[in-house]
Parts: structure tokens; C-alpha cells; sequence
């Protein structure tokens, strides 16, 4: 009887109060309604209470639901996605998002990287058939996208078809992103050389990619 | 005719306060992200949620938040008569578009950017208030697959015929040409987001109808949280929690 009511209390329905806003915070699955200052649940699952680090200001605890469907993810800006490339064209390169952080996504997304975000450095000499080809697993990042970028409005050259204004820009302007894996016109995996070669173990060939830096 | 008889009872046996027997049954359409069928009644009602995924018709596409789109069908089989019904005639299209607006209100669309969340309701079987039992059936299908909401949404019609207000109106107290009032409303929120009627009330009477159509809503509510508590419980056995 009693393991049925802890059941009752923990398990909530959109909508549900799970407390005042001056005592919770409202994490995933929860809302603050700004009306009156009260945090109600948006999904149907679990409650649960997070506690808060001792070094933040804000004591309170974060409350939690945990939903019992699991969703795919949704690229966000910023975060690191893992991506396939799909066409390599003389300005940008079009890839397929596979996974955004450690997650696969339900359903595949399209991504664009454009000339001047493959590296950080002598952006207007970047070559993409150097840097990429279709079948390279490349791990990147997402930019803002859309017109929020102002260097994309100064490149008039870039102004290209109302497509990629839609597809999520991906950037591999750091060490650490760039191709992952590749496989050579052999057909072997190849083995990163530096940032600018990777090397087929078959033949000993050496191609060109623009190679992510594996952490130390 | 006599929809209230002297005793107090309806054509089919309820008093005039009586809602019709709700039944609800979740994941009924497996590929689907989240589905539900309702019934109130002899009314059944199938929804099916697909989403979020990636806007289809890049044209449409929101930065800032999840496109929503719904489809409301009746199965030919769903009235007495099987009719074959055009796609796109006007009272699917004006039910689709009220579903809409109503789900768009709970679900907490600045979450999902960029994408979109497709809504399918079909008809099973029509026995009045088609239109309160889909929102009902979205509800649960959203809730289903895990699609953040503010609220749940229920939704509940109430008439007024022989001067008795009368709650949930079959598909005869229906057609007898009385006004019918469909309520849709935040159950714990306390906010209303759907409201209909169809010919003339005078505004006192209008609130009385008003009023037992949101009790409706609230107790559609309380059955919906039970059957969403119900079924996280049984798939949280299944798992070994």
C-alpha cells in the first residue's frame, strides 16, 4: 500500500505541480510558468530531484521528470556532430548527420560546410577536394545558422542557392574536428599522417583530407 | 421530441449530468512516435503523433520553433451511411485547423526548432462529439511519445435541450438542432483554449453550459492521468525499474 502511494507521489502527467519557483528550479521535462511563479511538469514520468553543487549561488534543487520515450536528438548549436559526406562541390561540401554528441539520431539531417569554416587558417585558399571527399566521416561542429553569420553577408560570391540557407552549417575550424575516418581509392581505412594527409595501410598512398587531431 | 423524459433520463439512459464511458488505450499504432485510441461512448477515435523530426517542406520551416500540422479524417465507415468523403471538404479541413490551434497552445513548441510535429486523427466511429474525443485521443498520442506539453488538453461538449443543459451529446441530441458547446481547457492550469458553439444561447443559460461542459473537461482529465499513470507504470515493469 505505502510502495503505491511513493509510486503516486513520484510519478507525474503534463501539467502536474511539482513546485514553487522560489524552492526549485525546473530542469528537463519541467517548466517555470512565469504567471505564478510555479514549476509544472511537461512530460509523463519519473520526478526527481537533483541537488544542486555546493560552489553554485543558487541553492535550490533542479527538479527533473524522466519521460519513458527516448528521443532522437536534434542538432543545437554548438555541439559536436559526427556527419558523412555526401558531395564535395567546389565551395562547400553537403553532409548527412549521423550523431550529435554521443547519441545517433532517429532520423538523418542535412549539413553543409562551407569553404570558409573547414579551418580556422587562409580560409580563401581552401581547397574542399583537399580537405574532403564523399564517404569521409568527419566530426564537426554547428554553427549559427542562417544570415546571423556576418561574414557569410560580406562574401557576395557565397550567396548561393536558398537550399543551403536551410541546412545546418557545420564548421571543422579547430584541431580537434575534421575527418575521423576515411577510406582510400583502394578501399583500405587509412591512418592519419598530420592535419593535412591520412595514409592507406595497402598501398602506402597518401591523400589529402583535412584530418581531426585524435585526443591525447 | 423528448430528449429529457419527465424522470430525467435521456434517450439512452444517462441523466442530464451524466458523461458517456470513456476508454483509452495507448500505443495502439506501433510505428508511430506516439498513438492513442478514445472512445466516449460509441464515439472511437484513433490519433497518431509523428515527430519531431525534420521539417519536410523547407518553406515552412520555423527557426525559432516546431512546425505543427494535423489532419483530421472520418473513416468511410464511421457514420451510418458509408460515405466517401473528398480529402479536403470543408468540415475536415475547419476540424483539422481547430485541433491545430488547440494542441499548438500546450505543446512547448520553443523546445523542438526547426522541426515538425505531425498530428493524425481518423475517425472510427461517429456518435457526436467527434471533435472533443479527437482532442482528447491527440492529448494522450502526444503524451505518448514524450512530446513536452504545458498541460494536458481535454476537451468536452455540452447542449441544452427541453431547458436542461445536457453534458457529452450523442450523435441524436446532436442533429435535434440545439446549440452545442465544445470546451477545450488546461485541466490544471484552469485556462480555456477551445471554445465552439453552433446556433444561439442567451448568456446566462451560455454559462451554465459552459460550466458543465469544463466539469466534463475536468473529469476527462482525471481519466486521462490515470490511464498516462497506468501505462509509465506497466512499460517501467517491463524495463525491471
Amino acid at each position: 500500500m505505502k510502495e503505491e502511494e511513493e509510486i503516486e507521489i513520484e510519478m507525474v502527467t503534463p501539467g502536474e505541480v511539482l513546485g514553487k519557483g522560489s524552492e526549485v528550479k525546473a530542469g528537463k521535462g519541467a517548466y517555470l510558468s512565469p504567471d505564478n511563479n510555479t514549476v509544472f511538469a511537461s512530460l509523463t514520468g519519473r520526478r526527481s530531484l537533483v541537488h544542486p553543487s555546493p560552489h553554485s549561488p543558487d541553492q535550490r534543487p533542479t527538479v527533473e521528470v524522466i519521460g519513458h520515450k527516448a528521443h532522437g536528438p536534434v542538432p543545437e548549436p554548438g555541439c559536436v556532430v559526427i556527419a558523412r559526406v555526401t558531395k564535395v562541390m567546389a565551395r562547400m561540401a553537403s553532409a548527412d548527420i549521423m550523431c550529435v554528441g554521443s547519441k545517433s539520431v532517429r532520423e538523418k539531417f542535412s549539413g553543409v560546410i562551407r569553404q570558409q569554416d573547414v579551418r580556422a587558417t587562409e580560409i580563401d585558399k581552401v581547397d574542399m577536394h583537399s580537405s574532403f571527399r564523399p564517404g569521409d566521416i568527419v566530426k564537426a561542429s554547428v554553427v549559427q545558422c542562417n544570415n546571423a553569420n556576418p561574414r557569410h553577408v560580406t562574401r557576395l560570391y557565397l550567396l548561393i542557392s536558398l537550399g543551403d540557407a536551410r541546412a545546418y552549417y557545420l564548421s571543422t575550424a579547430q584541431n580537434e574536428l575534421g575527418v575521423v575516418s576515411a577510406e582510400s581509392m583502394a578501399g583500405g581505412t587509412m591512418v592519419p599522417v598530420s592535419w593535412t594527409e591520412m595514409q592507406c595501410p595497402l598501398t602506402g598512398q597518401i591523400e589529402q583530407r583535412k584530418v581531426a587531431k585524435v585526443g591525447a | 421530441m423528448e430528449y429529457v423524459s419527465p424522470e430525467g433520463l435521456r434517450l439512452d439512459g444517462r441523466r442530464p449530468m451524466e458523461m458517456r464511458q470513456l476508454r483509452a488505450e495507448l500505443g495502439a499504432v506501433s510505428r508511430a512516435d506516439g498513438s492513442a485510441v478514445f472512445e466516449m461512448g460509441n464515439t472511437k477515435v484513433i490519433a497518431a503523433v509523428y515527430g519531431p523530426r525534420e521539417v519536410q517542406n523547407r518553406s515552412q520551416q520555423m527557426n525559432d520553433k516546431a512546425l505543427i500540422r494535423c489532419e483530421y479524417t472520418m473513416a468511410n465507415f464511421s457514420t451510418g451511411d458509408r460515405l466517401r468523403r473528398p480529402k479536403g471538404d470543408r468540415r475536415s479541413t475547419e476540424i483539422s485547423l481547430v485541433i491545430r490551434q488547440t494542441m499548438e497552445a500546450c505543446i512547448m513548441t520553443h523546445l523542438m526548432p526547426r522541426s515538425q510535429i505531425d498530428i493524425f486523427v481518423q475517425v472510427l466511429q461517429a456518435d457526436g462529439g467527434t471533435r472533443s474525443a479527437c482532442i482528447n485521443a491527440a492529448t494522450l498520442a502526444l503524451a505518448d511519445a514524450g512530446i513536452p506539453m504545458c498541460d494536458l488538453v481535454t476537451s468536452c461538449s455540452a447542449g441544452y435541450l427541453n431547458s436542461t443543459p445536457l453534458l457529452d451529446l450523442n450523435y441524436v441530441e446532436d442533429s435535434a438542432g440545439g446549440p452545442d458547446v465544445t470546451v477545450g481547457i488546461l485541466p490544471k492550469l484552469d485556462k480555456v483554449t477551445l471554445l465552439q458553439m453552433d446556433a444561439k444561447l442567451p448568456m446566462d443559460i451560455f454559462e451554465n453550459v459552459m460550466q458543465l461542459a469544463t466539469e466534463g473537461c475536468k473529469a476527462v482529465a482525471n481519466y486521462i492521468r490515470e490511464v498516462l499513470l497506468e501505462n509509465t507504470k506497466q512499460l517501467e515493469n517491463r524495463r525491471g525499474v
